[in-house]
């Protein structure tokens, strides 16, 4: 393998293979963005119906349309408009912006009323009754509600529809202006659930393409109206588009100013285009692993592994600095492998962490990096040297380098200084104003907090319920989620009066358990008795003869109905809300009743209690809490390992306490730097903040390695410092970038990243082991 | 609806823009006040009803017309009415056609028929054709017309035989 022929053959044999892994690859991968693999692992059942609740729950279908930028009238026109348009559209499952609906029921479910409705539980329907309905009609027809009354009254002298729709309007209804939901901004506020779940970025992305199109459809050309969407399932599209243009965007300009840096330092075309085939091979070669163990990759592990693989450019710049004259680059490269094994090592060893966490997407995003170290690693070992021009620059002779060697040499290194820094990182500790953990699930989410906030005041303008707690009504089946939950109604009702919540929705509020229906049903007159009643009740009265005879049918029909059932009912607008809130689990059935206004959660341990566990209250914060503590606790169990094995792993490499405790110190002081200036700084550490710490304390200990060695050679002292000045500012060059992204996520990466890059640094060189090589040149 | 005439007697307030007291005596006790946007009925014993206008906009455009025509307000009455005059400075007739589609569903028209600087009666016409006929003033002390039917009662709103 020697000469040039054999040097272009391997380098066109490798090349090759990277095209073909590539176009693999592309082939078969398939991108995800469910934000959930980028959330702990559920392990208790309230953890599990939390996630799913996030994923495919009826509040993760919900999309919030608000119409703003006009006069009230003309918004409130253009929302009716707008909002039957989209009626039509079967990706809605349901479209609603308060407009009076009294078609809740249709028309084959109109007679179920008598059965649903209870009106009549307490006193039956009779003569006497019906006589002082119908006294409050002829009333109500000489008020102004009589145009609202008479298309309905024939048939529903008694207003049983409009008592049902009254029982179940929301608890808290948003602001109605011209008929329709405002909110106090002046915004016309809509409601639009899709069937697809909130995570589906293809089907979300297909919806919201929709509610644009029908709006831009509706309006009219002068139209100054603006339509403003949120809702997980914009979320989920917009963090998909984000998250691809901005690590778009970020790639292009770290791209080019690695060009920059390296052409500088190498000053040769050729050896820039050969330094990026170690890491295009460790890329390609992470993309690969996770398509074969993984069916699809998470975005974002695709955005952050490329990141994260930035280590790796550490190889072949080590390879390119540290070549001097008279050697081949195979005998350079002989020369740095224990330093880089022991480096490409311990930085496997670190990101193991990130597979421990049981999370998908760190677990993707673990096995990415690990398997792209490597290869980077061994492509620099075993094929680079071999394709690199037998020509080189000799990075030692670089002009300026050994002024700046002399003056970092020249640099006070007092014994004390690590001790002092210890003292003012342990003040800043103690002194940081925020808690030390973010246990907020939601600040992981990489959603801007404008945005969030922007929610949260269109879903309290809508009433929407609490989104922190359920009350759950666990049974058998559905029939008995039913039953139990009128069962605790009154028990429910009571804690209302006490003032314990302003409002809560139980399944049973929609549908009746069949037995009460059963009950109801018995308690219906026939059709004569009936008659009979109507003549008696309507003596004396002006109503024509017959006139109620739509009524008498009604009744009638209900005396022989199968009582309704969820899965009957569900077709209806109300049926829906009733399927949302019955969800079947490993054999068992949950009702999930909403809380509106909880003031005191602690008054629902006494119903807890009795019903043995069956109506409980689900903190779904405290739950989503619980999650991020169990998880953390796992990731610090996996740090702790992790470190433990950095530590085993550089003593091995060693065999020297002495010069291992120099590699390890500065590491640990730069770590506790970081956290130190972080935590001053106002930050709550996440997880992300843990995982780009580790990242950080993988590349201090490349400087620390490197500049630990001890070498007579002036010369060699300068390659070092050289490379390690090139890995710097290549990192700097990529996390500070990071550092200035609009998703927290990698915000809280790059500026992690960048603080410990820099502290690294200096502290490798600082804490560096004395009586080196004298002056350099 | 109904197969024979429904008499009540009772009194219409008018308390400024956007507000009106209805009350009937007979043959039941109602009071019905409309103040900022809602609706409160009053029946006998019964606890008072709340209906916000809010949640029926045609209601709002019907009782803001009818808020409007009482206060003299021509220039609110034109936006929600189309106006039909006819008649002459003895025996007018004014006809308001609601201009909200929605409204004109469940409506007809507001009629209204006077005579001089007076008006004598305020019918709503439904889209069903059925009428309930509001006579006012001096009209609703006089004698009602024998047999009470709706043509001998919209006679003596049109200064017909119960004026004489």
């Amino acid at each position: 393998m020697t000469g040039r022929s054999g040097r272009f053959a391997l380098l066109a044999a490798w090349i090759v293979a990277l095209v073909s892994v590539a176009a693999y690859t592309a082939h078969t991968l398939k991108i995800s963005t469910d934000l959930r693999s980028f959330m702990p692992p559920a392990q208790s059942a309230d953890q599990k119906l939390l996630m799913e609740q996030i994923g495919e729950g009826p509040g993760s279908r919900l999309l919030l349309l608000a119409i703003s930028g006009d006069e009230e009238s003309r918004l409130a026109e253009l929302s009716r408009t707008f909002s039957s348009a989209l009626r039509e559209d079967p990706r809605f499952s349901q479209v609603i912006n308060g407009e009076f609906d009294a078609g809740m029921l249709d028309e084959t479910l109109l007679p179920y009323r008598y059965l649903l409705t209870a009106s009549f539980d307490e006193e039956p329907l009779d003569a006497a009754v019906l006589a002082d309905e119908l006294q409050q009609r002829v009333e109500d027809l000489g008020s102004p509600a009589a145009t609202l009354l008479k298309p309905i009254l024939e048939r529903d002298p008694t207003l049983e529809i409009m008592k049902l729709a009254e029982a179940w309007s929301p608890p808290r209804q948003p602001l109605v202006r011209d008929g329709v939901w405002f909110s106090p901004e002046n915004e016309a506020l809509l409601l639009a659930q899709t069937h697809a779940p909130g995570f589906d970025p293809e089907a979300q992305g297909e919806a919201i393409a929709a509610i644009r199109n029908t709006f831009d459809a509706v309006k009219s050309a002068g139209d100054t109206a603006e339509l403003v969407i949120s809702g997980p399932g914009y979320f989920t599209v917009m963090v998909n588009a984000d998250t691809r243009g901005e690590s778009e965007w970020l790639g292009r300009i770290s791209t080019v100013g690695f060009i920059i840096l390296l052409l500088l330092a190498y000053r040769s075309i050729a050896v820039l285009g050969l330094a990026a085939l170690p890491i295009a091979s460790g890329a390609l070669a992470g993309v690969g692993a996770i398509a074969l163990v993984f069916t699809e990759m998470h975005g974002i592990t695709l955005a952050f592994g490329f990141t994260l693989l930035g280590v790796a450019q550490e190889y072949p710049i080590r390879l390119l600095s540290h070549r001097r004259a008279g050697e081949t680059a195979l005998e350079s490269v002989r020369g740095l492998w224990p330093l880089l094994l022991t480096a490409i090592a311990s930085a496997c060893i670190a990101y193991l962490a990130f597979f421990a966490s049981g999370v998908t997407g760190l677990m993707q995003l673990a096995v990415f990096t690990i398997s792209g170290l490597l290869v980077a690693g061994f492509s620099t070992r075993y094929l680079l040297p071999r394709v690199l021009p037998i020509r080189f620059r000799d990075a030692a002779d670089t002009p300026g380098l050994g002024a700046v060697w002399n003056w970092l040499e020249a640099l006070p290194r007092p014994r004390w200084l690590p001790a002092l820094l210890c003292v003012i990182a342990a003040i800043m500790l103690w002194a940081a104003p925020t808690p030390f953990w973010q246990n907020d699930l939601a600040a992981l989410t990489p959603v801007p907090q404008d945005l969030m906030q922007r929610e949260g005041r269109l879903r309290a303008a809508l009433g929407a319920p609490d989104v922190r707690y359920l009350l759950i009504v666990e049974a058998e089946d559905a029939e008995g989620v039913l039953e139990l939950s009128e069962q605790v109604a009154p028990r429910i009702e009571a804690l209302v009066e006490q003032g314990a919540i302003a409002a809560a929705e139980l399944p049973s509020r929609y549908l009746p358990s069949l037995e009460t229906q059963r009950a109801r049903q018995q308690k219906l007159p026939s059709r004569d008795a009936l008659e009979a009643m109507l003549d008696e009740a309507s003596a004396g009265l002006p109503f024509r003869q017959g006139l109620f005879e739509p009524f008498v049918d009604d009744v009638e029909t209900a005396r022989g109905l199968e009582p309704l059932t969820p899965a009957a009912f569900a077709s209806s607008p109300i049926g829906a809300r009733i399927d949302a809130m019955l969800v079947e689990r490993e054999g068992h059935w949950l009702g999930l009743g909403t809380i509106i206004g909880m003031q005191d959660a602690e008054a629902f341990g006494a119903l807890a209690a009795e019903t043995g566990g069956a109506v409980r209250l689900l903190d779904l914060k405290g739950a989503s809490e619980s999650l991020v503590i169990s998880y953390r606790e796992r990731i610090l169990q996996a740090f702790v390992i992790a470190i433990v094995l950095l530590v085993i792993t550089v003593f091995v490499a060693f065999r020297d306490v002495r010069r291992a405790w120099h590699v390890l110190a500065p590491m640990t002081l730069a770590t506790i730097l970081v956290l130190a200036v972080l935590r001053i700084s106002g930050f709550s550490l996440s997880l992300f903040h843990l995982v780009a710490l580790t990242l950080a304390a993988g590349l201090g200990l490349h400087y620390a390695l490197f500049f630990e060695r001890t070498t007579p050679d002036a010369a060699e002292a300068r390659r070092t410092l050289h490379a390690t000045l090139v890995c710097v500012i290549s990192a700097l060059l990529v996390f500070a970038l990071l550092a200035w992204s609009s998703l927290p996520v990698l915000r809280a990466i790059g500026l992690t990243v960048s603080l410990g890059v820099g502290f690294h640094f200096c502290l490798s060189i600082l804490m560096a082991r004395k009586g080196r090589s004298g002056h350099a040149g | 609806m109904y197969d024979r005439a429904l008499v009540a007697r009772g009194e219409l307030e008018y308390l400024g823009p956007g507000r009106l007291g209805k009350r009937v005596d007979e043959p039941y006790t109602e009071v019905t006040t409309i103040a900022d946007g809602q609706v409160t009925l009053q029946r006998g014993k019964r606890k008072p009803r709340q209906i916000s206008l809010q949640r029926v906009p045609e209601l709002e455009g019907f009782l803001r017309g009818f808020s409007a025509l009482l206060g003299g307000d021509a220039q609110a009455l034109q936006r929600d009415f189309e106006l039909t005059g006819s008649g002459n400075q003895d025996r007018w007739q004014l006809r308001l056609a609601p201009s909200d589609k929605r409204l004109r569903k469940r409506i007809d028209a507001i009629v209204v028929d006077g005579s001089g600087d007076d008006a004598n009666c305020f019918s709503i016409v439904d889209a069903d054709d059925d009428v309930s006929i509001m006579m006012v003033e001096q009209l609703a002390s006089a004698p009602l017309p024998e047999p009470l039917t709706q043509k001998n009662v919209e006679s003596a709103c049109r200064g017909g035989d119960a004026a004489k």
